[in-house]
């Protein structure tokens, strides 16, 4: 693999004659497209090409890069695909000068694409035009700089100096969080004072009017969140209520922000997987996958996994995807006031699969089991039956008793049944993936229209569900346990002996020069990493499309219009996990 | 001079009564919960954890007193005994026990026995509203105004079937009797025939939805739901404030079930109780308290199984369902006593 | 007769007296140190948009008004729930038609769709 760009003569580009002028180049990983016919041609792609679906949507700072100018600094890269024929997708890039990094905004044709410009304008700095909101969404309002510049620097862990150099001056120790008023490891702005700093005043959502309303009366604006006991951590909601309605909603995050990224540029190749582990807390195996199909697409024939190592890691992945639903089940009844009863049943058995991890990778929940060509540890023939009991007996039963106590209660009709509204259409539109998207009607499972691992082998169905509401949600996951257990009987009668990892464990990955987009159907949904490799022992970039922060992209459509006991449920059961949304 | 010796001692004993059950309540409750979730609940103080709402007591004393600066400090101080007082006080018509002859003295087992008790019970109860109501709009937040808006809403709309259910015992009263009545010694000593016993019975779930509403317990618990409002009118309440609303609920809790037992379940009657002896008084009150305890079981049973209604739900459910069928039920019940009685 | 009552007085003089202790201890002995922060109104961690006293939906005064109306009819049951026995039909046909009354309002209120929440 190589990175060179070959510009190719202007016939062979693809869709070259579909929007005159839009495609100017292509390298082997996507088009290239003229930033000024960019709306058009994306429109040209969803209208007429069928790829309705922009699924993850980010920028690389090429500063420094091989064969980059200031010319073509910094890069957006568009992945979109077709929710109806499955496939490979197509990328769009658009490269912009470091002087004048503006583009325009593709909120109109994918209005999915609102929360993720929003987080490229935090991170670079690129403007796109014509966004409603664009405003920093991750760091606070004060921050200096956009992170993600290759030219910014953290303070204290990429000052000028090595961090060890800087840390004991003399010999003294001295912590960067005295330095600053605050205590806090930010970097100011020359001459800016943080004491006098007014905050710009927080975002007021966007009111909607109640239709046949004769007597307006006072809407009240109240905070929901970071400290509240259903935001599921530390997320915000703004909401305006009418009485009991919610008029207007503005979702804010960040709180629990660490900039991931910028961090995963930092660690080395292999240094990466423990850390995807603390992104979605409640599902890591499932993140450990995502990250290493990516790098293993760099890695080429060097990375493909052995085939013990395949089952294993269907069998983890679905495992993960039991324990989550459970939980997120749990969980939702206990968003509808069920007093923690049917989340604690639904722990139990997740618990054994906690223990099954535990054994098998040496932590319950930061697995850190998935390498590059296999996984870790193997597993022996004692933990493969334990394992074939939990799946063929408990989880079943599991299954079965909360679909008899939950499926037909009464007040979790009556509260969940049409509520949190979300068509098909908006539903793809809004880049809603996973359960979400499957509870809408769309039949999208990555597993399905884009096979990755061996998920081609199994039989199961793609579990979809009218309903477009909150009850069609549950009942989705529901069903997703039941396809996980038959995924997980296939894969425990097939599993071969055999070598578990390729080559020999080290701590340092070589990696060829390219990007790869690596994605899984994650618990939550479409989990996909995307990288860039320079060819050294870091990544030049490591992008995360996280679902559980692209799904919140619907969250205030979805909650407009019910009453304010309702968004916490349709909250719940978009089902967020922070460490992920943050990240 | 005598009476007001009696009375400051019954009272005495009600009041450690009650807030000894309200503390072992809490302790019922949580091991309770804790046997439904597969959990084991408090087990560190002392033995089997039972000296665990002692703890809490003695917290409570000792936290921090803080009295926000944005609050209305006189209505924000006075509403927790606003909604103390009336829990408190609601219990004493209720007869806990058959009289007893002790020394020559005859010796009643209720603060004080009134004739109009159940009216009584009616109109204290819906005073403790207020507590719950200037709670919430004095602490001048926007979470605990929407709980107290919720509450004046809920508490009163509730209000109405109960109070026609209730008046419907008072006419179920007639039967075997010359007249009705509204004491509530008098309904526990009627004898009742078996088919106005399951006819009583028949009232008890809609009776039992509006006590679970008038006492704001799950899954009617929308003044306080912890999922929206996080805690509704208490939210600027620590420590004994706090507790003290806590109190009102569970006296609530323990008034209500105390009540229930009476209209429906007989009271202090049962096997082996003989009216005016010291151990038939023992026993009385023995059934009384296993009725009670029963009942309150219940409540948390409730509590532990099943999720919220929304407020428009509840409403609905009120305005819709049970008002029309408790007017049926008093319909009814009106034709049963002119013609049956 | 009065005297009856008087149990109830004495009952509530103590009831009272005990909440006031249990509002004055604490002030006595739990420790007071107070600052910014923990003065400010409690909106999940947030500074609050805007004071709570203010307007608040129609539709709450809305059930208070069908309350009063409704459970003031309610409480004229209760004399005649006592003394049904003696009036026996005379009673009966009394009651249907101050109920019919009642319940034509009822329906009414229903109709008009007050028992909705908007």
């Amino acid at each position: 693999m190589t990175d060179d760009i070959t510009t190719m003569e202007a016939p062979a580009l693809p869709y070259a004659d579909a929007v005159p002028g839009a495609v100017v180049g292509a390298d082997e990983f996507g088009i290239i497209v003229n930033r000024d016919k960019l709306v058009e041609f994306a429109l040209y792609l969803r209208n007429n090409e069928g790829f309705d679906y922009l699924s993850s949507l980010t920028a690389v700072d090429y500063l420094g890069f091989e064969g980059r100018t200031a010319e073509d600094r910094f890069e957006v890269v568009y992945h979109l695909f077709d929710t109806k024929k499955g496939g490979d997708g197509v990328v769009l890039k658009v490269r912009l000068p470091e002087d004048d990094p503006q583009l325009p905004s593709l909120i109109m044709v994918y209005p999915g694409a609102d929360l993720q410009e929003r987080e490229v304008y935090d991170f670079y700095g690129i403007r796109f035009n014509g966004h409603p909101r664009l405003r920093r969404i991750f760091l606070w309002e004060g921050f200096d700089g956009h992170p993600m510049r290759k030219d910014w620097k953290e303070a204290y862990y990429e000052a000028e100096h090595k961090p060890f150099k800087s840390r004991w001056p003399n010999g003294h120790y001295h912590w960067a969080e005295d330095r600053v008023p605050w205590g806090d490891n930010v970097k100011y702005p020359q001459g800016w004072d943080p004491n006098a700093f007014e905050p710009a005043p927080p975002p007021l959502p966007t009111i909607h009017d109640i239709p046949g309303e004769e007597i307006k009366t006072d809407r009240v604006i109240v905070n929901m969140g970071p400290q509240h006991p259903s935001t599921h951590g530390v997320f915000r909601m703004i909401v305006a209520l009418d009485g009991e309605t919610v008029v207007g909603l503005e979702p804010e995050c960040g709180y629990l922000h660490r900039n991931h990224e910028k961090i995963g540029e930092r660690n080395t190749w292999l240094g990466n997987i423990p850390f995807t582990d603390r992104l979605d807390y409640l599902s890591s195996m499932s993140n450990n996958f995502g990250y290493v199909l990516a790098v293993e697409q760099l890695m080429g024939e060097k990375g493909k996994p052995p085939e013990r190592a395949e089952y294993l890691r269907v069998i983890m992945a679905e495992l993960t995807r039991i324990a989550n639903h459970m939980w997120s089940i749990g969980f939702l009844l206990n968003d509808l006031g069920a007093f923690f009863t049917p989340a604690l049943y639904t722990i139990q058995e997740r618990e054994m699969i906690l223990d099954l991890f535990e054994e098998a990778s040496g932590s319950r929940m930061m697995c850190n089991y998935m390498r590059f060509g296999g996984v870790r540890r193997d597993v022996d023939e004692d933990w493969l039956n334990r394992c074939r009991d939990l799946v063929h007996n408990r989880i079943p039963a599991k299954i079965d008793e909360l679909d008899e106590y939950l499926t037909n209660n009464e007040i979790l009709l009556a509260r969940t049944k049409g509520v949190g509204y979300l068509s098909a259409e908006d539903a793809i539109a809004l880049s809603v993936c996973g359960p979400m998207l499957r509870a809408s009607g769309v039949p999208y499972d990555l597993r399905r229209s884009r096979p990755y691992s061996i998920y081609d082998r199994f039989e199961f169905d793609v579990v979809t569900d009218d309903g477009c509401d909150v009850y069609a949600r549950y009942r989705v996951r529901m069903e997703e346990m039941r396809q996980s257990v038959r995924i997980l009987k296939q894969a425990l009668d097939d599993i071969p002996e055999g070598p578990v990892f390729k080559g020999k464990p080290g701590y340092v990955t070589r990696v060829a020069k390219g990007e790869a987009y690596g994605a899984v159907e994650g618990p939550k949904g479409e989990l996909g990493f995307y990288v860039v490799s320079d060819g050294t022992d870091n990544p030049w970039r490591y992008h995360i499309r996280a679902p559980s922060y692209i799904n919140l992209n619907a969250l205030a459509p979805m909650c407009i219009g019910y009453k304010v006991a309702d968004s916490v449920v349709i909250l719940g059961a978009i089902d967020i996990v922070l460490g992920e949304t943050d990240r | 001079m005598e009476i007001l010796i009696i009375s400051i001692i019954k009272s005495l004993a009600l009041i450690v009564i009650l807030l000894t059950g309200f503390a072992y309540l809490t302790y019922y409750e949580r091991k309770l919960l804790a046997r439904f979730h597969v959990r084991l609940g408090p087990n560190r103080a002392g033995p089997r954890g039972l000296l665990q709402p002692i703890a809490d007591a003695v917290k409570a004393i000792f936290k921090e007193e803080i009295v926000p600066d944005h609050v209305d400090k006189p209505v924000y101080l006075l509403a927790p005994a606003l909604a103390l007082i009336p829990a408190l006080v609601a219990f004493a018509v209720i007869p806990v026990a058959p009289a007893m002859t002790l020394f020559g003295r005859t010796i009643d087992f209720a603060v004080a026995d009134i004739n109009v008790a159940l009216l009584y019970v009616v109109a204290i109860t819906s005073v403790g509203t207020y507590g719950v109501i200037l709670g919430g709009w004095s602490s001048n937040n926007n979470y605990s105004l929407l709980g107290a808006l919720r509450t004046a809403s809920q508490m009163i709309s509730y209000e109405l079937p109960l109070g026609i259910l209730l008046a419907a015992i008072v006419l179920s009263t007639n039967i075997g009797r010359e007249m009705g009545t509204l004491s509530l010694h008098e309904i526990v000593l009627q004898d009742r025939p078996w088919w106005l016993w399951l006819w009583l019975w028949l009232a008890f779930p809609v009776f039992f939805i509006g006590v679970l509403a008038e006492s704001n317990r799950s899954p009617f618990d929308l003044p306080e739901t912890e999922n929206e409002l996080i805690a509704g009118f208490q939210i600027e309440y620590g420590g004994i404030k706090f507790a003290l609303f806590f109190m009102a609920e569970y006296i609530h809790m323990i008034t209500g079930s105390a009540l229930m037992a009476t209209l429906f379940f007989g009271g202090w009657r049962g096997p082996f109780v003989v009216p005016g002896t010291w151990h038939g008084a023992l026993i009385g009150f023995g059934w009384l308290f296993i009725k009670i305890l029963a009942l309150l079981f219940l409540f948390i049973w409730v509590r532990a199984s099943v999720p919220r209604v929304r407020y428009d739900q509840l409403l609905h459910f009120c305005w819709k369902f049970l008002t029309p069928l408790s007017i049926a039920y008093l319909v009814i019940t009106a034709v049963i006593v002119v013609f049956a009685g | 007769m009065v005297l009856d009552y008087l149990p109830l007085l004495i009952l509530f003089i103590i009831a009272a007296g005990f909440a006031a202790i249990a509002i004055i201890l604490p002030t006595v002995l739990g420790p007071r140190n107070p600052n910014k922060m923990k003065q400010e109104p409690i909106e999940s961690g947030m500074i609050p948009f805007m004071q709570a006293w203010r307007r608040f939906p129609v539709q709450y005064y809305m059930v208070a008004m069908l309350f009063i109306i409704f459970d003031i009819e309610v409480i004229f049951f209760y004399p005649w729930a006592v003394v049904l026995g003696k009036l026996k039909l005379f009673g009966l046909i009394e009651m249907a038609i101050f109920l019919g009354i009642l319940l034509i309002g009822y329906f009414y209120v229903w109709r008009k769709g007050a028992f909705e929440w908007q």
